[in-house]
């Protein structure tokens, strides 16, 4: 997710906080409650499944790209970390495969892509 | 208001949402030849960062052109473009009460019955802003008119350089819609055309009959290609999660059919193809900033985070169904 879940949290946090003091108009109050609520739905949609699909998408794409070596550190901050480091890769091998032709190849990395937008999918997504 | 004394404003309060404005509602008073008068009107204000930025006198000059025709829009009355008075650059405009512009009542099942009627005026009035002649209008004096070769270019280069300004991380099937776009370019726009940029089910008023009283949020409006307003309500996430419905009222057939009637233009599936998936990038830039400003520190709001959260990944599977992956 991006932004990343704790520091929206974090800011939500903040946000909370500051409603909870008088004085907020009740227009904005409102606004800001049903915002933070909604952000809240989707962290807690997320925060179960996150390391398993970082660590299920980054093994995914290794095997894509040919290179080895486990996720050992498994905080979401470096699984992320070595996901971008892995799907900027992709693109790079997306574009070689279209250089040369390889339609195989090329097949192979939209299905991988599909299946990111799987993992990322939310219940309330509008695709 | 050069001869009202005793201005006054109050009932100030800011309406929810709007991820690149601010906006406020509220009522001026004031007094004129011994009368008390008052008007309900609407201020809009940049915000600290926003997930789009653009210029208040396009957008300020884009409603105006507009005024008094058959695309209904509300009456802007001052533009102030200094930061000194309200910390940032504003404009005042007269509100549109009384109507509904959010999806989410529209598709919620009371609508069902006029939603052909909203559809059938969604299009016909985007047909009039195509038909429009932008030099008549005098919007080439506020925004570049590119060759017609060169609209497609334009747009392109603008949104991926956002792209690459502002991703917070690899985007590859964004990246990969671009190369096609690159490589598959469409033909010359058939005319040059008012653009407004963001026009989609949400960015209008409607009422319980069907009727659009306002087209609003025209902060993207800018000279290019009619197909690409077409495109932008194609966008797969502006369904709504209602599939096989465009902007969630019609199928693409009838939807185009409108304004190709309204417009007196011809929507070629290719060139309407590209535009759609242009779109796409479009959107997935836009959300792409809303996260920039929240991660940079420019605007912690809670509304720039929604639009990344909620649309990065439908976006790229909005890509992906453009592109036939999906």
């Amino acid at each position: 997710m991006t932004p990343s879940v704790p520091s929206v949290l974090s800011e939500l946090a903040n946000l909370l906080m500051r409603n909870a003091m008088p004085g907020v108009p009740d227009a904005e109050r409102a606004s800001a409650l049903g915002l933070s609520a909604m952000l809240l739905n989707i962290s807690a949609e997320v925060w179960d499944g996150a390391a398993h699909n970082l660590v299920e998408e980054n093994r995914a794409l290794r095997s894509l790209l040919g290179v080895g070596g486990p996720d050992e550190n498994l905080r979401l901050s470096a699984l992320r970390a070595e996901n971008d480091r892995l799907r900027a890769q992709l693109i790079g091998a997306q574009i070689a495969a279209e250089t040369s032709g390889d339609t195989a190849r090329q097949d192979a990395i939209w299905a991988e892509l599909r299946a990111s937008t799987e993992r990322r999918k939310l219940s309330i997504s509008l695709v | 208001m050069p001869h009202a004394t005793d201005i006054a404003v109050d009932r100030l309060e800011r309406i929810s949402g709007g991820a690149s404005r601010e906006t406020y509602r509220f009522r001026l008073g004031w007094r004129e030849g011994g009368e008390a008068r008052e008007r309900q009107l609407i201020l809009r204000r940049d915000p600290p960062a926003s997930l789009i930025d653009t210029e208040r006198r396009v957008e300020f000059e884009a409603y105006r052109a507009f005024a008094g025709s058959a695309v209904p829009v509300p009456a802007m009355l001052w533009l102030e473009e200094a930061s000194e008075t309200l910390d940032h650059p504003f404009f005042i405009a007269e509100e549109l009460a009384g109507y509904q512009a959010a999806p989410q009542m529209l598709f919620s099942g009371a609508y069902d019955a006029i939603l052909p009627k909203v559809a059938e005026r969604k299009w016909t009035i985007l047909g009039g802003i195509a038909r429009a002649d932008p030099i008549a209008l005098g919007l080439d004096k506020w925004m570049p008119a590119p060759p017609l070769d060169d609209c497609w270019r334009r747009e392109l280069a603008h949104w991926e350089a956002i792209l690459d300004k502002d991703e917070a991380e690899p985007l590859p099937i964004a990246r990969a819609a671009i190369r096609w776009l690159k490589a598959n370019p469409p033909p010359p726009a058939q005319k040059l055309a008012v653009v407004h940029g963001d026009y989609r089910t949400g960015n209008f008023l409607y009422d319980a009959a069907g009727e659009i009283h306002g087209v609003l949020d025209w902060e993207m409006a800018h000279l290019g290609d009619p197909l690409e307003d077409l495109g932008w309500g194609f966008n797969p996430v502006w369904q709504f999660g209602r599939p096989g419905l465009e902007g969630g009222l019609v199928a693409k057939a009838d939807a185009v059919a409108i304004w190709e009637r309204a417009s007196g233009l011809q929507a070629d599936p290719a060139a309407l193809h590209w535009w759609t998936l242009f779109n796409c990038v479009k959107g997935q830039a836009i959300w792409v900033g809303s996260a920039r400003a929240f991660i940079d520190g420019g605007n912690k709001e809670p509304i720039m985070v929604y639009p990344a959260w909620w649309l990065l990944n439908a976006q790229d599977r909005a890509i992906l169904k453009v592109m036939d992956k999906l």
